[in-house]
């Protein structure tokens, strides 16, 4: 196992980078809302219509990383690596929205021409997979 | 979402794209110094019927120590201004169709290079393949006409970012549902329960199959009071998807307020039973069954 200060480091190196957007918009968002002055109090335990909607986003991105980690190709690639693939599914459960919607857009732009995937692009995905699933630490030194 | 760094866009002109389109009558309002945001949002707010003053926009969009407005204050101020704002697709077709639908398309572009940005809103009010030319409404310039290649780049830089604004009871040309049913649950939180409650039953109309819009009825309804109208659009939501765990939730929270606390529970146990439920979703029902149950008094 690796130092895990070094690798928790890293991964949350890597969470500032696809998060910083996000961030950023959050803090706007939040600038904007306020300042418009008329928000709609509703009662703590009601789930509203924008919670909703990022609920229903993150089960459907990570549907999408779940398919692209139960495929052939990627379990073997995975074996190879010694990870179980089912450690990295019970992982991909507490990634940040953030982290979710960086990796299933990654996964679309790899197998945007089709279900045909190159094996470079193959393991590209499952490097990076692992990387912010936090398994490896294996970016760290490129 | 992670961006490919900076895009080498392979300039292919109008490609397949052959229909020659424009909105004339898209006003033109021209720019002080650095405000191209407020005034290609006021372009398009205009055309829409939305009647808003420059200084009211540039209030909300034009932060003067960062010289520009960042795209999320563009959406925010089109929001407060009562319109929903739609990303459409980062294509010319995209932009076609919206044309053809009488709305002008409010474009980000790069005017600098990727690492020199010089960010640059602007409004496509025509497109036409045979010259190869996509004409703006462009700061100072009325009529902007720039040659096909030229604007991909320049959007292209800007990760093809364009919006239209609709008003409540309009939907885009071919709309994608999840990005459609994201913009109107965002508006519905700064908007008017009037204009909030059209947007859900155009939506409605539009997908009779899903259960989102009929859950969004009923946020409307229950923050406006109404509770028993709420009570019948979650139920309604249920009827279409009854594993809609989100919807049982906040029918119990409807419910309660109707005094009806052992209906309330009995919903919030049949979400807790279904095999369906998400894990992210079990502790926020538990939580509402113990708030809910606490009411029943001693």
């Amino acid at each position: 196992m690796q130092d895990s200060n070094t690798a928790t480091g890293q991964r949350r190196g890597f969470i500032r980078r696809v998060g910083f957007g996000r961030q950023c918009v959050l803090q706007l968002a939040i600038f904007a809302f306020t300042s418009l002055g008329f928000a709609q109090v509703s009662q703590a335990g009601m789930i509203s219509s924008a919670d909703a909607r990022q609920i229903e986003q993150h089960a459907s991105r990570s549907a999408t990383i779940e398919a692209f980690l139960s495929r052939s190709d990627v379990a073997a690639e995975l074996t190879r690596f010694g990870v179980s693939p089912e450690v990295v599914l019970a992982r991909v459960d507490s990634l940040s929205d953030a982290e979710v919607a960086a990796l299933q857009g990654r996964i679309d732009e790899q197998t945007a021409g089709g279900d045909a995937l190159a094996v470079i692009g193959v393991v590209f995905l499952v490097l990076l997979i692992l990387e912010v699933v936090g398994v490896t630490d294996i970016f760290k030194s490129i | 979402m992670l961006t490919s760094g900076c895009a080498s866009y392979p300039a292919a002109g109008f490609g397949e794209y052959v229909t020659a389109v424009a909105v004339p009558e898209t006003p033109f309002v021209p720019q002080d110094r650095y405000q191209c945001g407020p005034a290609a949002l006021q372009t398009v707010l205009q055309r829409s019927g939305a009647a808003v003053s420059l200084p009211w926009l540039v209030e909300r969009v034009y932060v003067p120590g960062r010289q520009g407005s960042f795209q999320v204050e563009v959406a925010a101020a089109a929001r407060a201004a009562g319109r929903i704002p739609y990303r459409v697709d980062g294509t010319l077709e995209a932009v076609g169709r919206e044309l053809a639908a009488g709305r002008p398309v409010l474009v980000l572009q790069n005017l600098g290079v990727a690492w020199y940005p010089r960010w640059h809103f602007a409004v496509v009010y025509a497109l036409d393949p045979v010259r190869g030319i996509v004409s703006l409404r462009s700061g100072t310039d009325r009529e902007r006409h720039t040659a096909v290649d030229v604007f991909l780049r320049t959007w292209a830089r800007a990760d093809f970012w364009g919006i239209v604004v609709l008003r409540p009871d309009e939907l885009p040309s071919e709309p994608d549902r999840e990005r459609w049913f994201s913009a109107v649950a965002d508006f519905e939180r700064v908007a008017a329960a009037a204009a909030a409650r059209m947007a859900w039953r155009t939506t409605a109309r539009h997908w009779p199959e899903a259960p989102m819009p009929w859950f969004g009825l009923g946020n409307v309804a229950y923050a406006s009071g109404d509770a028993s109208a709420a009570e019948s659009h979650y139920r309604r939501a249920l009827a279409l998807d009854p594993d809609y765990a989100m919807a049982r939730n906040n029918l119990a929270w409807a419910l309660a307020d109707l005094g009806r606390i052992d209906d309330a529970v009995r919903e919030l146990e049949r979400a807790l039973s279904s095999p369906k439920l998400p894990a992210a979703l079990a502790d926020e029902i538990r939580d509402s069954r113990r708030q809910i149950g606490a009411r029943r008094g001693p």
